[in-house]
């Protein structure tokens, strides 16, 4: 009976003398040896067509995409070139979706719902909420996105975004992050929801984190409006009419440049002070060059990118409508909620050089950036009892023309910090729900997820708050 | 409206107290929950510890030494050690201190779950070098076995800690690393390092700093009272004997000569070579991500093209473009081929 166990005793013995004998690298050495092994019989038995004339195209293009000289103007000029066809480009559907479903189908649902007998607080909450929200996203994101997308991903299926976070990763890496996240961000102006799907690309945990925390600095597709709107009507307005374009453009640009800076400011730090225990690796490879699969590509940003921001959004959407509506109709004593809410956030809103109304369409407009616009002016209305401007009380309308803007703006208090603080809040505040969902998928951590959320928009405050106290100082 | 530098002033106050308060290990929510966190079990087994280190380096624990390493007052430290005494931890054997038998297994447990830790946070998390011994010392404290067998088997039975310290078995045995002191050794023969001491933590990170760890093979050049010069996996060093002295390294077997010199960072655009090696303080995620694009001891590498900005360079390996960055390719070793192969 004691013969087998002492023999098994004796074996645990040996085995744990062997275990220091053979010392600490045993376990990488065998797995390297392994893979020496496998990658050695692969090379002996497989035989390998010659694709030299390939290759050599291949090393042609990499040499000119990422030369010294040639390498940055060309990525430049590509990239301005995307961003120019899907501005200019989506002018046009988008006037046509917004006049199919905002002036045409809007006064038809209304006029049908009358008819019917529908009740005005349903056909209100129905149709002036819920369908116009959800037309006015719709109109606005999706022939930009419907460009954008295709055309990304076609630069991607050729082979060429690889090459821009090779020639960026020195940038990134100053600031701790992954030259992939040039990619991500890129993706993010179009929307941060696609952009922070788009960092799947960085397989390095800590680098991932950062590119999606980060991404929401990206001025995305339902910013660039109100960037523009508010840089023309206000800040073009300052310098004579033959610069005006000029002037305001620049303001838009310098925006973005800002929230490119940022990026790099909040990778920095995320990634030296609570991204510090995320593991870090590096690795980038450099495809081959394909010819695109245009149709192709264009199926799959459809399905995979522009359906799915869309229908996101379109989920948001909706319920913000309701809410909209509802704050601006029911009323509690003699004021509506939103007028309530928007008397208790005055004095923070003035504070930070902004106003109640912006605060509230700030929050109620969290779903998608498109349809803060329309609502300050709802609410603007709603608060100055303009006649003559709007639609009612809870229709999201754009103005007519500038004119009639500034003049509703004006008669709200605005006045050039507030137009200047709304559009740096615009690009440093909280991403919409669509992008705050998404990261939450995508890290699958609340604290992430909170992170991501909380830190821009304390940002946001901060830098208003500062910037309209050195405004009041120095400016009056 | 408020007055603008009111404001400011308040903001900046705001500002300053939030710092104070939350700053991580600084503010004093931190320090709260830290002395939270320091109670009697982690009085007692940091004692433990540093009675056991002493017995291995043949010093007499004192109460004095006790209070030193373990952060408290010689009163508390008399008090503590009347508690262990109690449980049968320590005994005063002829006006010593020493550890029971009981004691010494607690000791070893509690090691074993420092070094577990160490190896734990070199291998799966990014944390630098330095933070290692910091955070091992919080996460040691109050682990049952069950858990650090557990740990164990993530870790894949790790035998030695990222210093080169050995891990206790389950059963609490271990073999010393068996190295000498750097200085003591005699010069150009071939040697490896086994071991690098972590505290102090000042001339701990002037060995991190230099690139120093366990598994590189070392030759010394001269010695000097002042200095001591050597080379180590192709590098030359120059340290203070007293720094170098945290060192330790064993003679290397006659059949394995010291390694090729020539990192992939040393290839210039255009060249190739054939990888010989992964330095040995590349570890974890960062490895395994080199294993799995092929580089292995044998492959050729071409260094193709350098990108605009100055850094990465593109390698073409096994017929694949990758780019990699300066630091990375710092820790692949490479010997150049005669041109006929």
């Amino acid at each position: 009976m004691s013969a087998p166990s002492e023999q098994r005793e004796g074996i645990l013995q040996l085995a744990d003398q062997l275990r220091w004998e053979v010392g600490q690298g045993f376990h990488e050495q065998l797995m390297e040896d392994l893979y020496t092994d496998a990658a050695r019989l692969a090379d002996r038995a497989v035989t390998r067509p010659d694709v030299k004339e390939r290759f050599d195209l291949d090393r042609t293009i990499d040499r000119l995409v990422t030369s010294r000289i040639w390498g940055f103007p060309m990525m430049i000029l590509l990239f301005m070139l995307v961003f120019w066809i899907t501005i200019s480009g989506a002018n046009v559907p988008s006037a046509f979706l917004s006049s199919i479903l905002i002036d045409q189908l809007h006064p038809i649902l209304k006029s049908a719902a009358a008819s019917i007998g529908m009740s005005a607080f349903l056909s209100g909450l129905l149709i002036d909420g819920m369908y116009l929200a959800t037309a006015w996203v719709v109109s606005v994101m999706l022939p930009p996105m419907a460009i954008f997308f295709p055309l990304f991903t076609l630069l991607e299926d050729f082979g060429y975004l690889p090459r821009v976070a090779f020639n960026l990763d020195n940038i990134f890496k100053k600031s701790g992050a992954h030259g992939k996240q040039a990619l991500s961000m890129m993706m993010g102006f179009g929307c941060n929801a696609a952009g922070v799907v788009a960092t799947r690309v960085i397989d390095s945990p800590r680098e991932r984190l950062i590119a999606i925390i980060t991404n929401n600095f990206a001025l995305c597709n339902g910013r660039w409006p109100t960037q523009i709107l508010i840089a023309t009507v206000f800040i073009g307005a300052l310098v004579p009419s033959y610069l005006a374009g000029l002037i305001s453009a620049l303001a838009v640009v310098g925006i973005a440049v800002l929230g490119v800076l940022l990026t790099f400011l909040s990778s920095w730090t995320l990634s030296r002070t609570v991204l510090r225990g995320e593991v870090s690796t590096f690795s980038l490879e450099l495809p081959p060059y394909r010819p695109p699969r245009v149709l192709q590509t264009i199926y799959t940003s459809m399905i995979d990118r522009t359906m799915y921001v869309l229908w996101r959004a379109v989920v948001f959407a909706m319920p913000a409508g309701a809410l909209i509506w509802l704050c601006a109709n029911v009323t509690i004593g003699d004021l509506s909620i939103a007028q309530h809410l928007i008397n208790f956030l005055n004095p923070a809103g003035i504070l930070i050089g902004l106003n109640g109304v912006i605060l509230l369409a700030y929050v109620v407009a969290i779903p998608a950036n498109e349809i803060v616009i329309p609502t300050v002016l709802m609410l603007t209305v709603l608060v100055t009892g303009m006649s003559g401007q709007g639609a009612g009380a809870g229709v999201m309308f754009n103005a007519q023309s500038n004119a009639d803007l500034l003049t509703l703006l004006h008669a709200g208090g605005w006045t050039l910090l507030t137009a200047i603080n709304l559009m740096l809040f615009s690009l440093i505040h909280n991403p919409c729900s669509t992008t705050i969902y998404t990261i939450y998928k995508e890290t699958g951590s609340l604290k992430w997820t909170a992170v991501a959320a909380l830190m821009p928009l304390l940002l946001g405050l901060t830098v208003t708050f500062v910037v309209a106290q050195v405004w009041r100082l120095f400016g009056g | 409206m408020p007055n603008p530098i009111l404001a400011l002033i308040a903001f900046a106050v705001l500002a300053i107290v939030l710092y104070v308060l939350l700053a991580p290990e600084r503010g004093l929510v931190w320090r709260w929950r830290e002395m939270g966190r320091l109670n009697e079990r982690v009085f007692i087994e940091d004692t433990l510890k540093h009675v056991y280190k002493c017995e291995l380096n043949g010093r007499a624990p004192t109460i004095e030494s006790i209070a030193g390493a373990v952060h408290i007052s010689a009163d508390q430290a008399a008090h503590l050690v009347t508690v262990m005494t109690e449980r049968e931890l320590l005994v005063l054997v002829d006006d010593h201190l020493k550890l029971t038998p009981g004691g010494v297994n607690a000791a070893l447990h509690v090691i074993r779950a420092h070094r577990l830790w160490e190896r734990f946070l070199a291998d799966e998390t990014g944390m630098s070098e330095s933070g290692w011994h910091r955070l091992a010392d919080r996460y040691e404290h109050g682990r049952s076995p069950e858990e650090l067998g557990e740990l164990e088997r993530q870790l894949g039975y790790p035998t030695h800690d990222p210093h080169g310290d050995p891990i206790p078995s389950s059963s609490g045995q271990y073999v010393p690393h068996g190295g000498q002191p750097l200085p003591s050794m005699p010069l150009n023969v071939p040697l490896r390092i086994v071991h690098v001491e972590d505290e102090p933590d000042v001339i701990y990170a002037q060995l991190v700093a230099e690139g120093l760890a366990p598994g590189q093979q070392i030759r010394i050049t001269s010695q000097s009272p002042q200095a001591i010069r050597f080379w180590a996996d192709g590098d030359e060093h120059v340290l203070a004997p007293v720094v170098a002295g945290n060192i330790s390294v064993v003679v290397e077997h006659a059949a394995e000569v010291t390694r090729a010199v020539e990192r992939l960072s040393d290839l210039k655009q255009g060249e190739t070579a054939v990888v010989s090696g992964i330095a040995p303080a590349c570890r974890g995620a960062e490895r395994r991500r080199f294993l799995d694009l092929g580089i292995l001891s044998g492959t050729r590498v071409n260094a193709e093209f350098l990108s605009p900005s100055g850094d990465p360079m593109a390698y073409r390996i096994r017929e694949t473009l990758i780019a990699l960055r300066r630091e990375q390719a710092d820790l692949i070793y490479i010997r150049r081929e005669e041109a006929a192969s």
